[in-house]
């Protein structure tokens, strides 16, 4: 049995993190209680985040936007300053897990999981989010493509919480696209996935570009030398097909029960290629 | 209340109880004082066992007792046939989920603890995991004193001339399928509770297809008399054939001799379950079909091997329906089929919905469709020409009588829009992807066979409160067949839902059936239920004719609740019938025994045993429509169709539902369902890797019965369970060959394998 506590504000939270502090954090519970149930957690108590409000909700603040890390998939879904901002993110949630889990996930624990897998995380890196981190004295903001620093491994410190995301509007980029590949349309962990921003010009010319592929590597991958081959070039057969390759050079991924690392670099070539086709 | 009637959609009775979560299922069991049992299992494929070691265990604190094969009286041999699997394992391990020692404690974290504490002195033998390569010279045995070696049962079938047959032939098609183990992952996972009462009555809850075989097999394992084993079967979460047979029974039984008069309950985990349940047997079948210039097939010749694992857990049955199903629906003239049940180091093969037969229906199915590619005909014109018809003889040489569907089936096919239009649709594809439509033709026997007795007793009584009460001999595992007993009593009772009460399969109230398998559990049950719920009726109305004094018995008739006198328009209510009846006309009882075939295919006596050749068969034709996406390899099914002819139906709802459910199961084991084993080590352990479809993956379903009509059953109708599950597998292999031109012969088609054969196409275009 362990002891679980139920904060309700954040003063609550340090106060118990102080009295704990071997405990772990969790928020909807879906990565951690997987873990609970194979053993994988030795601490005695666990701390839900469930219950702090200031955790939670979406905030506009001028060209920025604020997600509460506690904010569930669901939450965010259903969220019209992000699915008017960041319909990239949206997809992604769109077929993250199924409605149940997005019930009760949120997306701090998406983040903090830093599984290579993560379906917030491709689209996350092309918005160029920000992760904001607080402990009981101290507050900070990173980039999250700093902060995950391999699978499962984050900069986050003992006694410190993911209190939200900072993204900035993106309103330059008019097509938003996610593609997930997994072994069904539901309940599926990614074997490869792409986001992508683009900034198409009225004679359909490449303006701006960000690419970001997930579950090809330790952490998300990104390549301004494939944006920059794309820029300025309409999305032709051709340009994709001269890009492919290099998608397939820099990804690094591994074989699994899911998929070989074979398929994994076929894919993330060809969802490259797909993007020609991609409607508006 | 209007009274309940054939052929109508009614709701099922288990629907509330089940959805408001008030349904008592078997893991629902617990009880004051209640002892935690668990099993240590084996962790290896094949080893011999040097030691058990149980001490650190047994001192923990919380452990009731710790039990291993010397703790066993009986035979510790279970099985339906041939009875080789022990209940605890004794001198050897023959698959990673062998159970090796019973672990009773006072809750789930000392047992837990205790499981972990037990370690096993195992030597380990070199496995066998490739049924071909077991039957062949110097491979390990598995049982060293089984005759046939590795071989757990082969059976030949055969009728014209296979050689003079293929000379005769225009065009020769030859090919090689492999098929994966399916895991049936059942909602309700393993569970029973149990307790040995003051009078030495052993009393077992359990979620199980076989209630009164599962009876005597404890009694036999454990060396127990069989009037002392009561099973009571609640309805199950699931079951799919995997529960037909012992699960945790045996080890029940075992276990309430060692706490006498506490309850025990034994509940596996989704992991466990996985490790140490039967699955749909491996399959690698070699075809050889021939026709002659008129697309009429003339020579057909089979050799297949199916992996049962170490264990005859009904493996040798299965093997022999898919014998006989081997050729489907067709006329063939000169036929040599050959099938072997092997025993391997790999999972337990036994009983899944369609017992053998999905595995030989994916092979011919795809045969059927590349010798039309070959003709140059189309894949509904060679299964036209060659369609079974009532009074033909089947192609093991059995004539074929009773309702015969088939090419009505394909008739409806053929004026179905979704056949009309397939062109149209197929010609809409997005960019980089293509579409395809395929059919795939399937029958299904029904019942046992020739030999064991395919028998149900029904009973049916008259209670106080004036309601009919059926009691069930045959578990409703989930397909609702127990509100169709209902709706077959209440139709012939002339009663409503509100006068008709259930009771659950009982080895001590109900009289004894035959299990929930087979595509038998309607047909058997409700004949023996027609003859129960007849004579109940018309004792009631010979004592009411009484009562009213009529002239006649006709001038009597039941209503909902009670009994009508025509001439004068009195009542009288059922509860006062109870009082004027004795008790010993307030129950009826009633026998039925499913026919046999009166021809006889083989004069192997043991493939008569394991079931051959049936007599009635249910019919079929899919047609579904899919997308491949050329970038992922991913195949996704847009558009199903099944045409059934199951005979006339008695709930349509029901009936849907089956249809569906089965689509829906075969739709996974063609695109991603794989149980994965390696060197004894389960590669997809649970949910997370082993991948069933969810309901996004499984698209819009039209499911249109026939309606033909089974002499034979009760109103006419014929199997329905099983039949579906042929052919999603079959008809999306033909639809992605007609998509892309590429035929995989390994399944499931992952969009892994689609990519790798798509890029092997490109890369064979390329060179050309
Ligand atoms: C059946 C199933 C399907 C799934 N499918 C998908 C899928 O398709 N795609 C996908 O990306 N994921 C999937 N997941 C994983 C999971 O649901 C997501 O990662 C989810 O977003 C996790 O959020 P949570 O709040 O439940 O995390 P929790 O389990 O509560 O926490 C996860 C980890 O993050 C830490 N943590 C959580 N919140 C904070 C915080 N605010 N500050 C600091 N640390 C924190 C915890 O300490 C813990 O280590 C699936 C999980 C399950 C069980």
């Amino acid at each position: 049995m362990k002891r679980v506590f139920l904060p309700h504000n954040l003063e609550e939270l340090w106060r118990i993190i102080a009295g704990e502090p071997k405990a772990d954090i969790y928020a909807g519970g879906t990565d951690l209680l997987v873990k609970l149930r194979q053993n994988l957690i030795n601490t005695p108590s666990l701390i839900c985040l469930e219950r702090i409000e200031e955790l939670k909700g979406v905030h506009e603040q001028g060209d920025e936007v604020m997600i509460g890390a506690c904010s569930t998939h669901t939450s965010l879904l259903e969220n019209p300053i992000i699915q008017r901002n960041f319909p990239v993110l949206t997809k992604a949630l769109n077929v993250l897990a199924s409605p149940l889990i997005r019930n009760m996930g949120t997306i701090g624990g998406n983040i903090c999981t830093a599984s290579p897998a993560a379906d917030t995380l491709p689209p996350l890196y092309v918005l160029k989010a920000e992760v904001e981190i607080r402990s009981r004295s101290a507050s900070r903001q990173m980039a999250l493509k700093e902060f995950i620093l391999g699978p499962g491994i984050t900069c986050l410190k003992a006694g410190e919480i993911v209190s939200g995301i900072w993204v900035k509007k993106v309103p330059g980029f008019n097509l938003h696209h996610f593609e997930k590949v997994g072994q069904r349309k539901a309940l599926a962990i990614a074997i490869v996935s792409l986001a992508t921003l683009f900034k198409i010009s009225g004679e359909e010319m490449v303006e701006d570009v960000r690419l970001a592929w997930g579950s090809v590597a330790p952490t998300v991958v990104t390549s301004n030398e494939i944006e920059a081959m794309l820029v300025g070039h309409r999305l032709s057969r051709q340009v994709l097909k001269k890009a492919a390759p290099i998608a397939r050079a820099i990804v690094k991924p591994i074989d699994d029960i899911r998929a070989s690392a074979d398929y994994r670099r076929q894919v993330a070539e060809n969802l490259l290629i797909r993007l020609g086709s991609v409607q508006k | 209340m209007k009274s309940l009637e054939i052929g109508r959609p009614i709701p099922r009775v288990d629907a509330y109880s089940k959805t408001t979560g008030q349904e008592r299922y078997a893991a629902d069991y617990y009880g004051e004082n209640l002892v935690w049992a668990g099993v240590k299992r084996a962790g290896i494929a094949h080893a011999l066992i040097k030691d058990i070691h149980i001490d650190d265990a047994k001192t923990l604190p919380g452990v009731i007792s710790i039990l291993t094969h010397k703790d066993i009286q009986g035979s510790n041999r279970q099985g339906m046939i041939r009875k080789d699997q022990p209940v605890l394992a004794d001198n050897k391990v023959n698959h990673c989920g062998d159970a090796v020692a019973l672990v009773l404690a006072e809750d789930k974290a000392s047992l837990h603890k205790a499981l972990d504490l037990i370690t096993l002195d195992l030597e380990p033998l070199p496995g066998i995991f490739d049924p071909e390569k077991a039957i062949g010279e110097g491979a390990p045995l598995v049982h060293e004193g089984h005759p046939q070696g590795n071989v757990l049962f082969k059976g030949v079938l055969e009728t014209g001339d296979i050689e003079i047959g293929f000379k005769e032939c225009h065009a020769v098609v030859e090919a090689c399928f492999e098929l994966p183990h399916q895991e049936h992952a059942y909602l309700e996972t393993e569970a029973g509770w149990a307790i040995l009462k003051e009078n030495g009555q052993l009393k077992i809850v359990v979620s199980t297809q076989s209630p009164f075989r599962d009876r005597s097999e404890v009694a036999e394992a454990l060396g127990i008399n069989v009037e002392k084993v009561r099973i009571i079967a609640p309805y199950c979460g699931g079951a799919f054939g995997g529960k037909d047979g012992v699960t945790v029974q045996t080890l029940l039984g075992l276990a309430v001799f060692h706490c006498p008069g506490r309850p025990i309950k034994m509940w596996w985990d989704r992991e466990e379950s996985f490790l140490a349940s039967p699955k749909r047997h491996p399959a690698r079948l070699y075809y050889r079909l021939g026709v002659k210039p008129d697309g009429a097939l003339h020579a057909l010749d089979v050799r297949f091997y199916y992996d049962t694992g170490p264990y005859d857990h009904l493996g040798g049955a299965v093997m022999a329906l898919g014998l006989e199903h081997a050729c489907g629906p067709y006329r063939i003239s000169n036929v040599s089929l050959k099938g072997f049940c092997v025993y391997t180091n790999s999972p337990i093969g036994g009983a899944f919905r369609g017992f053998g037969v999905p595995q030989v229906t994916a092979a011919m199915e795809q045969m059927m469709d590349m010798m039309a590619t070959q003709l140059g005909l189309s894949p509904f014109e060679i299964r036209k020409r060659n369609a079974i018809r009532c009074g033909d003889k089947n192609p093991i040489g059995i004539s074929v009588t009773g309702s015969t569907g088939f090419e009505e089936c394909l008739k409806t096919l053929e004026e179905h829009y979704l056949w009309k239009k397939r062109n149209e649709w197929k010609s809409k594809a997005g960019p980089f992807k293509k579409r395809g439509v395929g059919i795939a033709s399937v029958m299904h026997g029904m019942g046992y066979g020739p030999v064991v007795p395919d028998f149900a007793n029904a009973k049916i009584e008259l209670t106080r409160e004036g309601k009919f009460r059926v009691f069930s001999g045959v578990v409703d595992i989930g397909q609702g067949n127990a509100s169709t007993y209902l709706q077959i009593a209440g139709a012939i009772l002339n009663q409503d839902m509100a006068h008709m009460e259930l009771v659950l399969p009982d080895t001590e109230s109900a009289l004894p059936s035959g299990s929930a398998s087979a595509s038998r559990t309607t047909s058997t049950f409700g004949n023996a239920l027609i003859g129960a719920a007849q004579s109940l009726k018309h004792r009631v109305l010979q004592r009411a004719a009484i009562y009213f004094m009529a002239k006649e018995i006709k001038e009597v008739d039941l209503i909902p609740g009670g009994v009508n006198h025509f001439t004068t328009g009195k009542e009288i209510p059922l509860s006062e019938m109870f009082h004027i009846l004795d008790d010993s006309e307030k129950v009826a009882a009633y026998t039925f025994t499913a026919p046999t075939a009166k021809e006889n295919p083989t004069e192997d006596q043991n493939l008569r045993l394991h079931g051959v050749p049936h007599l009635i068969f249910s019919y079929g034709v899919h047609l579904c429509y899919v997308e491949v996406d050329e970038l992922t390899g991913n195949i996704e099914v847009k558009r199903y169709l099944a045409v059934s002819d199951c005979g006339r139906i008695i709930n349509p709802q029901t009936f849907e539902q089956q249809i569906h459910g089965g689509i829906a199961q075969g739709i996974g084991y063609a695109l991603c369902e794989e149980f994965i084993v390696k060197e004894g080590r389960v590669r997809t352990p649970d949910l997370a890797t082993y991948i069933i479809p969810t309901a996004l993956d499984v698209p819009e379903m039209d499911s249109i019965p026939l309606e033909s009509y089974e002499p034979t059953g009760p109103f006419g109708l014929k199997g329905a369970g099983e039949i579906s599950i042929d052919g999603p597998l079959p008809a999306i292999a033909n639809a992605v060959a007609d998509a892309c031109g590429v035929r995989l012969f390994r399944s499931p088609f992952t969009p892994e394998r689609v990519l790798k054969a798509l890029k092997e196409r490109e890369n064979r275009e390329f060179e050309h």
